[in-house]
């Protein structure tokens, strides 16, 4: 677990900093200053398991994002606008793909 | 075939009919005449039409609104969403009707006017996250933004189909081959149309350059309604006939300004007020209207 966040006691002085991957005896030590909550950095896992695209077989994100692709008019042209809408609409339809809408 | 027909001789031959929605409209404009008119009155006259009371109160109770209390009166209703907001719904709902003997054969009605719906709905988010005044109306363009296109349908089959046998064989977009065929496009209809319907100068034009909106007389308004038919596109809700997601120009995206996180939620809730909305206008009330 790596601390997102500076932790300091209520003087504000540093116990933790920000980057520093937390072990259980420095848990320990944290919870005897009496410190209840850390701010940790979201691991990979975690990460992966927000996005949607990487829950998806490789056949179907391949096949998703060939025909969303093919629906956009000319896109080598793309500028970022329309690059930023198109990973928007990739992750929404692995959205949909994972958890259909009702 | 000869020449394509004028779009004036198209606009010309659409009547402007209110349809079933005329009596109650007529009744509301003359209640608002009165000096003795208050909501109630409004709201009567509302409710002497059960079909347009049942949509009303489902589109006010949607997502679309999102009021924390259920309204279950049109008096509430009237009160919450104000007269000009109803007379602008009331309106839209008019032309979904005036069109609803266009054949299907090209254009599926019940496809385009989802895109329509979603197009307007996108348009009223975008115009709300610009904080521009009265976003509702952004909704009314959106809904009406390819409305050109029913009425080369309804009017000029013959080269309606043309347009889209061109279209098929060439793989272009929608719009070129409304150009090549028929040397106008259907933001010129569109525009010709609303204008004989009396419709305000910026509506026209955000209607009639939402393709182009770098050439519209109302820049940010066509910019919006742009944007929202390049993220309904993208989101494949409905077609109006078109398959590809047509261009979007960077001038309109930057003049919009929009946050990446603010696209996203816009995105959402479209997803989320759509059916709703589809639902008050599309599905029928009480009787049989479209």
């Amino acid at each position: 677990m790596v601390v997102a966040r500076d932790v300091k006691n209520i003087d504000g002085m540093l116990l933790a900093p920000s980057g520093c991957q937390l072990s259980e005896r420095q848990i320990n030590i944290l919870q005897a200053w009496g410190v209840t909550e850390v701010e940790v950095e979201a691991g990979a896992e975690m990460a992966k398991a927000h996005d949607p695209l990487s829950q998806l077989p490789p056949e179907t994100l391949a096949k998703i994002t060939a025909d969303l692709r093919a629906r956009f008019w000319k896109p080598d042209d793309f500028g970022p606008a329309p690059a930023e809408i198109y990973k928007l609409m990739l992750l929404r339809q692995a959205r949909h793909i994972l958890q259909p809408p009702t | 075939m000869t020449n394509p027909p004028s779009i004036k001789a198209m606009v010309q031959a659409v009547p402007r009919s209110l349809g079933s929605y005329g009596p109650v409209l007529a009744e509301i404009e003359q209640a608002l005449q009165s000096p003795q008119c208050n909501l109630s009155t409004i709201g009567d006259a509302i409710q002497k039409d059960p079909d347009l009371t049942a949509r009303l109160l489902r589109l006010a109770n949607s997502p679309f609104f999102g009021f924390a209390s259920r309204l279950s009166t049109v008096a509430e209703a009237v009160s919450l969403l104000g007269i000009q907001q109803i007379q602008d719904m009331i309106v839209a709902s008019s032309v979904l009707e005036q069109f609803k003997g266009v054949p299907d054969r090209f254009v599926n009605k019940d496809s385009f006017w989802r895109h329509s719906l979603a197009v307007g709905i996108a348009a009223r988010l975008l115009a709300m996250e610009r904080r521009l005044p009265k976003p509702d109306k952004f909704f009314v363009a959106g809904l009406l933004h390819d409305v050109g296109r029913l009425v080369l349908l309804s009017q000029a089959a013959e080269w309606a189909q043309a347009v889209f046998e061109l279209y098929q064989r060439e793989r272009i977009l929608l719009r070129d081959a409304e150009k090549q065929t028929l040397g106008y496009d259907h933001q010129q209809i569109a525009s010709e149309l609303l204008q004989s319907w009396s419709y305000p100068p910026v509506l026209v034009q955000a209607v009639a350059f939402h393709h182009t909106p770098a050439q519209s007389g109302a820049k940010l308004e066509a910019a919006v309604v742009h944007v929202a038919d390049h993220l309904v596109n993208a989101m494949g809700i409905g077609s109006s006939g078109e398959q590809f997601i047509p261009p979007l120009d960077d001038r309109a995206w930057a003049l919009l300004g929009l946050a990446p996180e603010a696209l996203a939620k816009i995105i959402e809730a479209v997803d989320e007020q759509i059916l709703a909305v589809e639902d008050a206008f599309l599905k029928n009330g009480n009787s049989g209207r479209p």
